[in-house]
């Protein structure tokens, strides 16, 4: 068992303040540090994730980030796969703690996604991030990619642009109680049906916005949790799996089978079934990404009943993206994995700053993270600690 | 304090074993790979089919395609189409095309890069 001792998530945003990813990283990783009780020179592994090198600059950015946090001497990589980097990073470093490699192991993911470009060039990198040489040469945006998805799922199970509102609503409005998310907001339908077309059926306001920010964990070996820290969550468990890349390769491009995939391995391994699950941080690049991963994760019978009847809403059946999700909280490409477990893990402890932490955390949190149109998948479930 | 730094980067990107694909495209003409094993015809091509055949060869299909769903906006338009003779589908540029407009015709693209582009046929004569 690897337990999350620590968990830290910076403000997401526009950040125009001065500081940059580095100094984010800082922030994150001191800050779950400390949560965690344990020396800098305990840390061993330093997993860091950053989606490009063209929103950092930096070529190995371990090595640099591994140096302002003092961890020189540690084991250092970069973990990258998409919007998936985070989760990616979690497991990368879960599995080097499981394996005894590391005893604590520090997963930090950043991006500065919307400050140190601008927003039309890092449209165009994202076009180049699904296939280069083909969608990408074509000049199909992410959102265009996306849209095309969506379409076919929401024929499938009979959604409109009525159930797509629901999720910028819902997820923004669940930001507002976030101190740290970069959208909250309180919208009306007509505002969401008033916004301008990106690609069909999205609009402007069922998209996530490119953020700044940092999010870290700490985690430990079973046998090393240090004594203040003996009921910090858990992760039960872990699965990944990928997709063709291009939609055309699917034989159903509007499901995400390898988030399907990815979720029946974390499952097997936890000994869990999706509906044991009673939090979940979900990846809601687009509002009908949200219900294609909700459907996908095995998380409900009926998409369109389910997510019209509040069933995913604080008081839901299944709180889905309580932190305000990538649409809310805010999507800084490397930070959102490593954020959406550090979210379920302050949920699960009852520690998460949001004004919607539940008063009696469930057992068991999922976080999901996906990379192109669900091309590279990636879920942790946590548990709870024993009090 | 920001620091301003103009990066210009000038790609050369080899198209590798999708080179005649690529050069087919740019004539505005369409080839598929054809898996050796079990026939089926990808488009865009998949270097190893879904039987799991490695071995394939180049097949010339129409360059005519059927469109499937559709997306447009500021974006642009794009849409998700089947061509004749593929098994598989592909994400296109639609240019031109009108509501109603289902069927297209792929051209070649403008430019240096490889874009799959496709123009509404409106008067087909059978092939």
């Amino acid at each position: 068992m690897v337990s999350v001792v620590g968990a830290a998530i910076t403000e997401f945003g526009r950040r125009i303040d001065g500081t940059s990813f580095r100094d984010w990283a800082a922030e994150a990783f001191e800050s779950a540090l400390s949560m965690s009780g344990l020396e800098r020179a305990d840390i061993d592994l330093l997993a860091c994730s950053s989606e490009s090198d063209f929103f950092t600059l930096q070529l190995n950015p371990a090595s640099v980030i591994a140096g302002d946090l003092g961890l020189a001497g540690a084991a250092t990589f970069r973990v990258e796969g998409g919007g998936a980097s985070g989760q990616l990073a979690v497991h990368a470093a879960a599995n080097a703690v499981k394996s005894g490699q590391a005893r604590h192991a520090a997963v930090v993911g950043f991006d500065p996604s919307a400050s140190q470009l601008p927003a039309a060039t890092v449209k165009e990198l994202y076009g180049y991030s699904f296939d280069a040489w083909t969608d990408g040469m074509t000049g199909a945006s992410a959102t265009a990619l996306y849209a095309l998805s969506a379409r076919f799922f929401m024929q499938a199970h009979g959604l409109d642009e009525g159930h797509l509102a629901k999720v910028t609503i819902q997820n923004r409005a669940n930001a507002l109680g976030n101190p740290g998310a970069h959208l909250g907001r309180r919208h009306s339908e007509d505002e969401i049906f008033d916004s301008p077309v990106i690609a069909a059926p999205y609009r402007r306001l069922h998209c996530s916005p490119l953020s700044d920010g940092a999010a870290a964990i700490v985690l430990s070996a079973n046998d090393f949790v240090p004594g203040s820290r003996r009921s910090a969550p858990r992760i039960r468990g872990i699965g990944a799996a990928s997709d063709k890349p291009r939609l055309g390769a699917r034989n159903s491009p509007g499901q995400f089978r390898a988030k399907s995939a990815a979720m029946r391995k974390a499952c097997e391994s936890a000994g869990l079934e999706p509906g044991d699950i009673g939090l979940a941080e979900v990846y809601d690049a687009y509002a009908g990404a949200q219900l294609q991963a909700i459907e996908a994760l095995g998380l409900t019978d009926d998409i369109s009943c389910d997510s019209l009847d509040g069933a995913f809403g604080p008081g839901g059946r299944l709180p889905v993206n309580l932190s305000g999700g990538l649409m809310g909280q805010g999507a800084p490409a490397g930070a959102i994995g490593v954020g959406q477990t550090a979210a379920c893990a302050l949920f699960l402890e009852g520690r998460h700053r949001s004004s919607l932490q539940p008063a009696m955390p469930p057992r068991f949190a999922l976080a999901d993270t996906h990379g192109g149109v669900c091309t590279t998948a990636a879920v942790t479930i946590l548990e709870r600690g024993s009090q | 304090m920001i620091f301003e730094l103009d990066l210009p980067l000038e790609y050369r990107l080899e198209a590798g074993w999708l080179a005649r694909w690529a050069e087919a495209l740019m004539q505005g003409t369409a080839l598929a790979r054809s898996c050796r094993q079990c026939g089926r015809a990808s488009f865009v091509p998949e270097r190893i089919c879904d039987c799991g055949c490695s071995e394939g060869s180049w097949k010339p299909v129409p360059g005519k395609a059927t469109v499937i769903r559709r997306t447009s906006g500021l974006d642009g338009n794009f849409g998700f189409v089947r061509f004749d003779g593929a098994d598989t589908c592909a994400v296109v540029a639609l240019e031109g095309f009108e509501a109603g407009d289902r069927r297209g015709e792929l051209i070649a693209p403008a430019g240096s890069l490889p874009k799959l582009i496709i123009r509404p046929i409106h008067e087909e004569v059978p092939d």
